[in-house]
């Protein structure tokens, strides 16, 4: 009974498509008020006096939360550096940081209250951009951050706070002399690349319900990482970790943006005050300025001998982090690890900034750092390819790494045949057809990222009733990636059971079984091998039961097809094997599985990573020499997924990141002025439509077996985004011979630069 | 403050009779939300431009975000739960399940009603005309190639059942 490596009919499929799907906004409690913040117009400001008195007296208005309602608690939260506020203290850091929030018996009130709110600031001098924020002498965001750890490296990797600067972490990887090896080099190159920010926009903003009763804490929530949610709120209202019960509906997507605790400490505060239930469903504005990707400038010199081999490469990345850390010292950690690519470099050193600015905090996105590094060192190899006279392909297959092979000495070994998956990528855009047309060129890109994360355990449960039918519980989110209906495949798959048997319990932290969270592709390479082993238990408990029912020696029984089989051809059904054993009319045998790659020194991290995800894009570009705008003829994306559980899902997975990167490369960009976010929604944002998609876009996945998870599988979902950009402005150079470092592509920039190379 | 005056609506929705009073400020998306808790229509870009609060209205895809409630009287109205007859899924709904048309699903009742006023203007479009027509409808997830294909599906499946 294989039920996996095919396309399942997705287990919340119906749901969906019939609009019974429940997401937080559709929920609705008795008594249930409805929450509105109050955000700064000011990028950066000291809160002098708020007067909420209005405010309170409007009628409907049930509370207004202010800074006062946290003296005596700990209200920061974040991940490593917990420097951002439930609600401004001191001072506001952001033009949209949050004041006051007030919770009403419907929007409009709560909304028209927030407006009754007076306020006083002052005005701060601020900073917007890196470079302004990293001048000596420059305004300091963050005066003294109390709550902040270093984490435990392993070889090659250094941190470093830097008290007194607008610096929030500083990474360092270092192996090898870069300084002595540049000496040794036939070619030197140092290019700087610039990267935009871009916003996640699921199309359902943020959304949080909050009700505390009786001691405890219930939160429905859009969130990627239900159990971080659940401490983050443990610690700020001091209420035990089982007291807090969060439970996660339908998800409308994250691509990191729903990571770690975002509104849910504000809603839940407003909660407490009221004693009812509160909703804060955030405008797609307020989730613009709620997180966001980081902008990237990254400085990249790396030197070569004339047959193209790389030898040295010194890399400073700076990250636009905004007004406070959110991930931002894990999202620069993997930047700056990350930044010599899938290639053979002896010697490296990568110093990596996230830098704290008065603008929207950025966080996890898609790639996590890896997006913008690939962009630097995928345009430079073709530029050394050129300087060299050499076929950009046959440098990249000259350096990349073997499978096999270690991307940092410690590490988890390279395990994609990445040459194969270039060379699969090359020809599917016919790299080597003769008679380009003009204006028209082509581009190929290899990239890399360390996937499933740091240190990330996970927990699995599964559960088999006397009828055949299974519970499977496990604390990944389905946020439509389809881990619900892949994880019931492994299920079914391990215990030879049919795969309509199986459940996917919703997700409740008071039941569910831990997981650190759903991010860094780890869902199939780390939780999975979770749920398998948990199935596998299952299945040993339910031979020894049967052992003892039967009178035999469980290593002689088999289960399948929902029966015991025993000497030669003799079988039990599964509900007489649990009646006899339990006696009256039944009962439930209970497996659990966990997963979680060991601590190593050696490894850079401190932690091997689970695998390596890669993407490797090849695109097919025509460029408008009149209005400079860039078509994608044809986009192929190439990825491994070591072993595919749900072919169409894995498709899905490849080809949505590979959209991602489209829309940055060719008009994603969030664009500031003095701090204030200029386009703050859908109209003003570009994101990719129908009409962007590519006359041929395809995904290849490849299936290496080399992954950690059930059956080799690897995971998915950011790879497609890491090649994108680099591929395309590599195919512009190729179609019009114009190098242009900084995205996105908006046509104005492109024929700027044409015409600065016809001058 | 004044009380605005309230207005009297009626409209057949999802097939059904109904009436209402309603303010006259109200969006036809609160209303289906919030007062007939109808809340497979989403709520998103809130200024017409996503496409994930499509409903149709006499036959056309509109975005209740910025549809008034007032403009449905003696219209008719189907929402994505009036969509599956008799516990039969629609082919449309049928397609997008097989051929992975959606991931979050935030955006598919939407999309799906979008790809309906389609099909019913037309029965056999090809990829250019899938792509052109939906293109007022975002997919953050998909990369919309999978969508293309489930419409595509759904054209034909239609076709094969009418043959």
């Amino acid at each position: 009974m294989k039920s996996i490596s095919e396309s399942k009919a997705r287990l919340d499929g119906e749901e969906k498509v019939t609009g019974r799907a429940v997401y937080t906004d559709d929920i609705r409690l008795p008594g249930m008020l409805h929450a509105k913040l109050l955000r700064s117009p000011y990028p950066h400001a000291r809160l002098v006096g708020l007067n909420v008195s209005r405010a309170i007296r409007l009628p409907g208005v049930a509370a207004v939360l202010t800074r006062d309602d946290f003296a005596g608690l700990n209200p920061f939260y974040g991940f490593s550096v917990k420097d951002q506020p439930v609600v401004a203290l001191d001072k506001v850091r952001y033009a949209g940081d949050v004041v006051a929030a007030v919770a009403a018996v419907d929007e409009d009130t709560a909304e028209e209250a927030a407006s009754l709110i007076e306020v006083e600031y002052e005005q701060l001098p601020a900073v917007f951009t890196v470079k302004e924020a990293l001048v000596e002498g420059a305004p300091l965001l963050h005066e003294n951050i109390k709550q902040k750890h270093l984490p435990k490296y392993g070889r090659g990797c250094t941190g470093f706070f830097h008290e007194g600067t607008n610096i929030c972490f500083h990474f360092r990887y270092e192996r090898g002399d870069v300084e002595e090896a540049f000496e040794s080099c036939d070619h030197v190159f140092e290019d700087i690349f610039t990267f935009p920010r871009a916003q996640h926009c699921s199309l359902e903003p943020h959304v949080s319900v909050a009700y505390f009763e009786s001691g405890g804490l219930t939160v429905w929530t859009s969130t990627q990482s239900p159990f971080v949610v659940r401490q983050e709120l443990s610690r700020i209202f001091q209420i035990r970790l089982n007291k807090v019960r969060v439970v996660v509906p339908c998800v409308g997507a994250g691509y990191g943006g729903k990571h770690s605790a975002k509104f849910e400490p504000l809603a839940a505060a407003l909660s407490q005050k009221t004693g009812r239930p509160v909703k804060l469903s955030l405008s797609m504005e307020e989730s613009f300025k709620t997180v966001t990707q980081h902008s990237a400038t990254i400085k990249m010199k790396t030197g070569v001998k004339k047959d193209g081999t790389l030898v040295a490469r010194q890399s400073e990345v700076l990250l636009n982090t905004g007004a406070y850390a959110e991930a931002g010292p894990l999202v620069i950690e993997k930047a700056g690890y990350r930044a010599h690519g899938p290639y053979r470099i002896p010697h490296v050193k990568s110093d990596a900034f996230a830098v704290y600015t008065n603008t929207v905090p950025a966080g996890p996105f898609r790639g996590f750092g890896g997006t913008q590094v690939a962009f630097a060192y995928e345009s430079q190899m073709d530029m050394i390819a050129e300087k060299l006279g050499m076929d950009p392909l046959e440098i990249r297959l000259k350096n990349v790494l073997n499978k096999g092979e270690e991307f940092a000495p410690g590490d988890t070994p390279i395990d994609s045949d990445l040459k194969e998956a270039l060379k699969l990528a090359a020809k599917e855009i016919g790299w080597h057809e003769k008679g380009r047309s003009p204006y028209r060129g082509k581009g190929i890109s290899c990239a890399l990222k360390d996937g499933g994360g740091i240190n990330k355990p996970s927990n699995a449960l599964v559960k088999i009733t006397e009828d055949g039918s299974i519970v499977l519980s496990f604390g990944t989110v389905e946020v439509g990636q389809g881990i619900n209906t892949a994880m019931a495949q492994i299920v079914a798959n391990e215990m030879d059971m049919p795969f309509e048997n199986i459940l996917v319990a919703p997700l409740d932290t008071t039941s569910t079984p831990y997981d650190q969270g759903t991010l860094a592709s780890a869902g199939i390479a780390v939780t999975g091998p979770a749920v398998q082993r948990a199935a596998q238990d299952v299945v040993r408990q339910i031979l020894e039961i049967a052992g003892m029912v039967l009178g035999l020696d469980p290593a002689t029984l088999r289960f399948g097809e929902g029966k015991v089989h025993y000497g030669e051809n003799q079988s039990l059904p599964l509900r007489d094997v649990m009646i006899r054993h339990f006696g009256g009319t039944g009962g439930e045998i209970v497996g659990t599985g966990f997963f979680k790659v060991s601590r190593n020194n050696d490894a850079p991290l401190g932690y091997p990573c689970p695998f390596w995800e890669v993407g490797i894009g090849g695109a097919d570009v025509v460029v408008d020499p009149e209005t400079g705008e860039v078509k994608i003829l044809k986009y192929i994306s190439v990825t491994d997924a070591g072993k595919m559980i749900h072919p169409n899902h894995c498709r899905g997975q490849d080809e949505g990141a590979a959209m991602f990167g489209i829309g940055h490369t060719l008009f994603e960009s969030m664009i500031f002025r003095d701090g204030q976010l200029m386009n703050p929604n859908l109209i003003e944002y570009r994101l990719p439509n129908f009409r962007d998609l590519p006359d041929h876009f395809e995904s290849r996945i490849l299936e290496g077996g080399s992954g950690p998870g059930p059956y080799g599988a690897k995971g998915l979902g950011e790879g497609g985004i890491l090649p994108v950009a680099s591929a395309v402005t590599n195919a512009v150079y190729n179609a019009v011979g114009v190098r242009i470092k900084e995205i996105p592509l908006y046509p104005e920039r492109v024929l700027k630069s044409l015409s600065l190379k016809n001058d | 403050m004044a009380e605005t005056k309230r207005l009297r609506i009626s409209f057949l929705l999802n097939g059904k009779e109904t009436w209402l009073e309603i303010e006259p400020n109200l969006m036809l998306v609160d209303l289906l939300r919030e007062s007939l808790f109808l809340t497979g229509t989403k709520k998103s870009c809130a200024m017409g431009i996503c496409g994930a609060c499509t409903v149709v209205v006499d036959g056309m895809a509109v975005s209740s975000c910025t549809f008034p409630a007032f403009n449905i009287n003696g219209r008719e109205v189907l929402t994505i739960e009036g969509l599956s007859s008799n516990g039969q899924l629609h082919p449309l709904q049928k397609a997008f399940i097989q051929k992975g048309g959606f991931q979050c699903g935030f955006c598919t009742p939407g999309m799906i009603l979008m790809a309906k006023t389609l099909l019913d203007e037309n029965p056999a479009p090809t990829e250019e005309e899938i792509r052109t027509y939906m293109d007022g409808n975002i997919c953050r997830c998909t990369g919309y190639q999978m969508i293309v294909e489930s419409i595509l599906e759904a054209s034909r499946s239609e076709a094969g059942e009418i043959n």
